[in-house]
């Protein structure tokens, strides 16, 4: 009894600590809002639908791309792989800044991709395609590592039985790899539209405007001070994160993650 | 069914041999049995005959991996179903489920049944697909040993009432003991075939003999030219045993005796020539009792009749008939 009593403390005061550090921010916000006068800036709804409508926007292009990647790479080995794994981690790894900068470079009215695309009348700086457009580089990265990481715990030799069994590699997919690994692309595109919410820096670079909620949270401490971000923020909160949150925890249930 | 299959890689391996009713090809781990069957049903690079350049969702085979693979988010009755196709997929899935025995679990999840019913499932669905050929690795691998006898016998039973050639690949002597025909594998080839009367009184060496389930099997040297004076030096057991072959002088075998072979001698009355022996292991069950014996660095099971009991001190002899010998490798 006594050797477990001397043997607990110290880890168990590290972890409190630890938990009362991640917590702090959160109680923080709880008690610095102003219930009474609970008010939102103007343009601030605006920012919401903006950030929404255009996370969902993104999610389209990440899912029908990022799935297809994912389940390749979770299926194939070969020569120079170690290649696009960097590319990945790369593009996971770089700054969003930095990463804004990028797509600046390339996408922005002198860059060459986004002369050809403003030919073809497709303006991809401070418009609705650029907001999309940040968003989609911002959570492609994640997306596809988390979904890679559901396809591949699934058994391979299930989606060959399927093959036995004289159905396509299609119907096999779509039968058999997505059902069993639903749970973990959940989480993927949960990850993805958290990312997507809440990109700052890669949309701060190349769409100011329209304004999702991060640009104008920025913009109202700026203009109005700190109290002013509050209302936005818990919609930022009640918005980006239950829907991870409830599936990361079914995730980790189930040891996905 | 002839089978004729050569695989270059990961292992390279050529195989040819008959599967008729309940085939069972034995092979140590790593002989390449299971890729073997993966290239027969089309899903590692491989050529040969039948289904030769098909698709693997082309060949009419019914692959039941090992650990039977259901699918785990799939009921029972839609596992057998995966296979079928239109409206009546469901009242002919639950027909093959009859068939195996199963109707009444079609609604269970695969996590839920025992290794039998799994595998039965397994063989439903496999059914379901009407194959030519039936693939079954390591179908006892995952079986409880309280009643995979029965499992196995009922495995067999739906393989021949099916009526379709199943080739089971194994290490299990106790599927090899039941089947219709025993193909040896060794050395990536396949080294013996025939019904597994034949393969057993005449294994054509000390693998296949191992494969078989024979005990003692040991490694030894023949000393002295075929005849009367010709031994067996046992270099593990320091000893040198009288034999009689037809191999020549000096040469390396492998050798077995039937544990029912060997002889046991109380010390006092033992023969001068008796190999001295402690017991190791007294292995009892219902067929009767075996007795693991260390001589030297080795071992020999020894069987006894019921009657006599294993003395304090035994010595053994090996009568020279009794010792079957085989030139390694």
């Amino acid at each position: 009894m006594s050797a477990t009593r001397l043997r607990l403390p110290l880890p168990f005061l590290a972890s409190v600590l630890a938990l009362v550090l991640l917590a702090l921010p959160f109680v923080g916000l709880l008690l610095a809002t102003d219930w009474q006068h609970f008010g939102f800036a103007r343009g601030d709804g605006a920012a919401v639908a903006v950030s929404l409508v255009y996370s969902l926007l993104a999610l389209l292009p990440i899912i029908a791309l990022g799935t297809p990647l994912a389940w390749w790479l979770a299926r194939h080995r070969l020569r120079g792989q170690w290649l696009i794994d960097a590319l990945l981690l790369l593009a996971l790894l770089t700054p969003p800044l930095a990463l804004g900068l990028l797509l600046a470079t390339i996408y922005g009215p002198y860059g060459p991709a986004g002369q050809l695309l403003q030919r073809a009348g497709l303006l991809l700086t401070n418009s609705a395609p650029a907001f999309v457009l940040a968003q989609f580089y911002a959570a492609l990265p994640y997306y596809v590592i988390a979904a890679r990481a559901a396809f591949e715990g699934v058994p391979r030799e299930l989606e060959q039985i399927a093959l036995t069994l004289g159905q396509s590699p299609w119907y096999s997919f779509v039968h058999v790899s997505l059902p069993l690994a639903r749970l973990g692309l959940a989480a993927a595109v949960a990850l993805a539209w958290v990312r997507a919410m809440g990109e700052f820096g890669t949309v701060l670079i190349v769409a100011y405007y329209p304004r999702g909620i991060p640009v104008k949270l920025w913009v109202n401490l700026q203009n109005l001070g700190l109290h002013a971000v509050y209302p936005l923020l818990w919609v930022f909160f009640l918005t980006a994160l239950p829907l991870p949150l409830i599936l990361g925890l079914a995730a980790r249930r189930r040891q996905l993650l | 069914m002839r089978v004729d299959y050569r695989i270059e890689r990961p292992i390279a391996l050529h195989a040819s041999f008959d599967v008729t009713g309940f085939t069972v090809l034995l092979g140590a781990s790593g002989e390449g049995k299971s890729l073997l069957l993966r290239a027969i049903a089309g899903l590692v690079p491989a050529e040969g005959e039948p289904f030769g350049g098909l698709a693997a969702t082309r060949r009419a085979v019914g692959y039941l991996p090992q650990g039977q693979a259901l699918f785990p988010h799939l009921r029972a009755w839609q596992n057998v179903a995966f296979a079928l196709r239109g409206t009546q997929r469901r009242a002919q899935a639950l027909q093959w489920l009859e068939r195996v025995g199963l109707a009444a679990l079609a609604e269970r999840w695969p996590g839920t049944l025992s290794g039998g019913e799994q595998q039965r499932v397994a063989l439903a669905r496999a059914l379901a697909r009407r194959p030519q050929l039936l693939l079954l690795d390591e179908p006892t691998a995952a079986l409880d040993p309280a009643t995979r006898d029965d499992v196995i016998a009922e495995l067999i039973a739906e393989v021949h009432a099916a009526g379709i050639p199943a080739l089971a690949v194994s290490h299990d002597p106790v599927l090899a003991a039941v089947a219709d025909r025993l193909v040896l594998m060794h050395g990536h080839r396949i080294v013996q075939a025939g019904t597994p009367e034949e393969v057993n009184a005449r294994p054509v060496n000390g693998a296949v003999a191992r494969l078989l389930g024979h005990r003692n099997v040991h490694r030894g040297r023949l000393g002295g030219a075929p005849g009367d004076a010709q031994q067996l030096l046992w270099p593990d057991a320091g000893v040198a045993l009288p034999v009689r072959t037809k191999l020549a002088d000096g040469i390396e075998v492998d050798w077995s005796i039937a544990p029912l072979a060997v002889l046991v001698h109380d010390a006092p009355a033992a023969p001068a020539t008796a190999i001295a022996a402690t017991v190791e292991v007294c292995q009892v069950n219902a067929q009767g009792r075996q007795y693991g014996l260390r001589c030297g660095r080795e071992r020999l099971w020894v069987a006894l009749p019921p009657e006599r009991s294993m003395p304090a001190s035994p010595r053994l002899s090996l009568p020279p008939a009794a010792i079957r010998c085989w030139p390694c490798d």
